[in-house]
């Protein structure tokens, strides 16, 4: 019984004419989007390529080890042709060197803003508002419609099960509307490998598991829109309910989330910071000068009464002690303004962390916000990729600057300015006097942050956990209201 | 087929009652049988209880008390069972506008548990029905109110099961049509199939019923063989019944 209802169901929807409508429109979106991101990807492993050449070059003519100036670059990751997560929006390399900070820059949308207007279309935006979109417009009369064109009654006078119903209604559609999805997402498959994208097994073990999430993600949608069919009468009220949940849920949730976050747990600009740092900076220095006249004056009560050369006496006696003293009061007040720059810096860092993981949470009541995270996650172009690579160029720096010290040392280094002044030059700077290329064949490598698909997999577990246990509940929920549908 | 009892009840109301949660009562103890080969007719207006009978049969209501039996099984306590024993046909066949006949057909006698069918037997009986085999490979959104009708029908019959209920299904057809009805009702009957017929339609319900029954306010207040209607004034009777003139049960 439950085979000819599914069978049923698929002759449904493979027959709707609308079916035809939404299986090309996915499929030339998903297929456009990869071919779209095929392109990108190569282009920016084009640029990777050049970059690091340009970096080789730029290391091998350095003339000082103190001066030595080295570039990491992001690769490219092939999964971004996938899903661009914040590929776009962070910077694709950052300067090492010993005097400038480690920060990613010029981000591609930094390069190009008008990008930044209308995003990427990538495989997961697809799945996430158009796909989702699609498996309520197939879902939101499953049983509802069924009342309303009289077929129920007829149904019902025959020997199935409410529950059985239900189920034909879910793997019905899930099997008419996932099935052919499965074509335009094997093409896509196809089109990795006749590009000659480099898809290592760890790669496809990635996008396989961004294909299971993404079906989850509409299997929940298609569930869902059978709920609400089953505990509405009527199929515009279920329509018009899916479409605000939708809504709600793919485009306010996940803002709200960040923007609650922001209130629960305030944090002060970056320039508030700077000018609390500022403030405490003065007054240090403030509190410092004042103790150091005080000291002084002290000193000199001491040398009332003396004479001028028993004076110069005292003076040349102490003179040493107290620039001892006094240099250690500055090196003590240097040192406290540091500790409350790192103290503050660091309760500022917290904070964020702090707010980034209750802005993820907040947005994980969201289907899509999950399943926009998961596909991250899986992608590796998740909000952390940025703290990963500079953390990577932090510790290739630290290498780095190690190595040429070592270097600096051993083999001597040529590291000093010639200022000239000519009447008729006028002034020149030159940089070392020797100008013998430096050998920078064993300077380490930049490596990438690496990691294995269960470091990867592992955040994913919350999100996929939360879009089956979503989808369970639902199609629980739904078996339920049915058992007290109406079905006259 | 083979267990059914000849003499035994296909059909059978046992003192049922239908009170709904605001209070009004749909049914009011009725209590009649449908033996094998008989078609038992309720008259009766709208709210009279024909329907919430026929939906406590079909199992779409629970009875508050009393039992409605389909070949000895009780429907609220064994509905699936209960059900694999009657075929349905309501006032409007609504089938799946955008399957063929064919298709509709092949759905819901497989649903009714008969799966060995083939493609021509539903053509033939189709054709019994009245239906022009160029509508057998059209889909139902573009048929009258008569070809779905017929489509109900021949799913009924397909689904060979020893009971029928039919709500209302000479409403709304043309008199040719529902002479062609009336024909197949009596074929059916003569096939040994235990109808149970609700309707406004005095005339035919007299033509084929060897049972009427008129029913008023949730009450089966009248109750005559086709012998006992011999010289009769049915439409008098019912009107009688249905202004409140008369209220023996006969």
């Amino acid at each position: 019984m439950f085979s000819i209802l599914i069978k049923k169901e698929l002759i449904a929807i493979l027959q709707n004419p609308k079916f035809i409508t939404t299986f090309a429109v996915s499929s030339f979106l998903i297929i456009l989007s990869v071919l779209i991101g095929i392109n990108e990807y190569k282009n920016n492993l084009a640029q990777y390529d050049t970059g690091i050449s340009l970096a080789k070059s730029k290391i091998e003519e350095s003339r000082s080890w103190h001066s030595i100036n080295a570039i990491a670059y992001r690769k490219p990751d092939p999964m971004q042709i996938f899903v661009s997560g914040v590929n776009n929006d962070i910077g694709r390399f950052s300067n090492v060197s010993r005097q400038g900070e480690v920060k990613l820059q010029n981000s591609s949308y930094s390069d190009d803003p008008v990008f930044a207007i209308f995003r990427n279309i990538d495989f997961a935006f697809i799945m996430t508002i158009v796909l989702s979109l699609f498996a309520i417009m197939f879902t939101y009369n499953a049983v509802n419609g069924e009342k309303e064109d009289g077929t129920l009654r007829l149904l019902f006078s025959n020997s199935i099960s409410r529950a059985e119903f239900i189920a034909s209604k879910v793997v019905g559609a899930w099997l008419g509307l996932v099935v052919p999805l499965l074509i335009p997402i094997s093409i896509s498959f196809l089109l990795i490998i006749s590009f000659d994208i480099n898809f290592r097994f760890f790669d496809w073990s990635r996008v396989l598991t961004l294909a299971f999430v993404s079906i989850t993600y509409f299997t929940f949608f298609i569930i869902f829109g059978i709920l609400v069919s089953s505990i509405t009468k009527s199929s515009s009220t279920s329509f018009l309910l899916l479409l605000t949940f939708w809504i709600i849920t793919v485009f306010i949730i996940p803002r709200v989330g960040v923007i609650a976050a922001g209130q629960i747990i305030r944090i002060p600009s970056h320039a508030e910071i700077e000018s609390q740092l500022d403030a405490f900076s003065k007054d240090s220095w403030k509190n410092y000068t004042t103790q150091l006249s005080k000291t002084w004056n002290e000193r000199r009560l001491q040398m009332e009464g003396m004479s001028e050369s028993e004076k110069a006496m005292y003076e040349d006696d102490n003179s040493w002690g107290w620039m001892q003293t006094d240099d250690k009061l500055r090196k003590i007040n240097e040192e406290n303004i540091t500790d409350y720059s790192r103290k503050l810096f660091e309760g500022y860092k917290n904070n964020r962390i702090e707010l980034r993981k209750l802005a993820l949470t907040l947005s994980r009541f969201s289907p899509a916000s999950a399943y926009q995270l998961a596909a991250m996650n899986m992608a590796s172009t998740d909000i952390a990729l940025k703290v990963r690579y500079e953390d990577a160029i932090q510790l290739y720096k630290e290498k780095i600057l190690s190595h040429a010290s070592q270097k600096a040392e051993t083999d001597g280094d040529s590291f000093g300015l010639r200022i000239s002044m000519d009447s008729e030059k006028g002034i020149s700077v030159e940089g070392g006097r020797d100008q013998n290329m430096l050998d920078t064949s064993e300077l380490p490598q930049f490596a990438e942050p690496s990691y294995t698909f269960a470091q990867i997999f592992e955040p994913t577990i919350i999100d996929i956990s939360i879009l089956f246990i979503l989808s369970i509940a639902c199609f629980g929920l739904s078996v339920y209201r049915f058992s007290k549908f109406d079905l006259r | 087929m083979e267990t059914m009892n000849k003499t035994a009840p296909i059909l059978e109301a046992v003192n049922l009652s239908k009170k709904y949660e605001d209070g009004m009562l749909a049914l009011n103890n009725v209590s009649f049988e449908v033996k094998p080969g008989e078609i038992f007719s309720m008259l009766g207006g709208n709210g009279a209880g024909k329907t919430t009978t026929i939906n406590i049969f079909l199992n779409l209501l629970e009875p508050t008390s009393g039992e409605a039996k389909i070949n000895g099984i009780v429907t609220h306590e064994s509905p699936l069972e209960a059900k694999k024993n009657v075929a349905f046909l309501s006032e409007n066949v609504m089938l799946y506008p955008e399957f063929t006949a064919l298709q509709n057909i092949d759905f819901f006698v497989k649903l009714g548990g008969k799966l060995n069918y083939t493609k021509s037997d539903y053509q033939k009986v189709l054709k019994r029905v009245g239906l022009q085999t160029e509508a057998h490979e059209k889909k139902l959104k573009g048929f009258s109110k008569g070809m779905r009708q017929k489509c109900g029908i021949a799913i009924a019959i397909l689904k060979d099961a020893p009971a029928i209920l039919l709500d209302e299904p000479t409403s709304g057809l043309d008199p040719k049509a529902g002479h062609e009805f009336v024909k197949l009702l009596a074929d059916l009957r003569d096939e040994g199939k235990a109808i149970l017929m609700s309707t406004h339609d005095i005339f035919r319900a007299k033509e084929i019923s060897d049972y009427v029954g008129i029913m008023n306010k949730g009450s089966l207040v009248m109750k005559k063989s086709r012998a006992e209607l011999q010289g009769e004034n049915l439409e008098q009777l019912y009107v009688q019944f249905m202004a409140g003139y008369m209220d023996t049960v006969a």
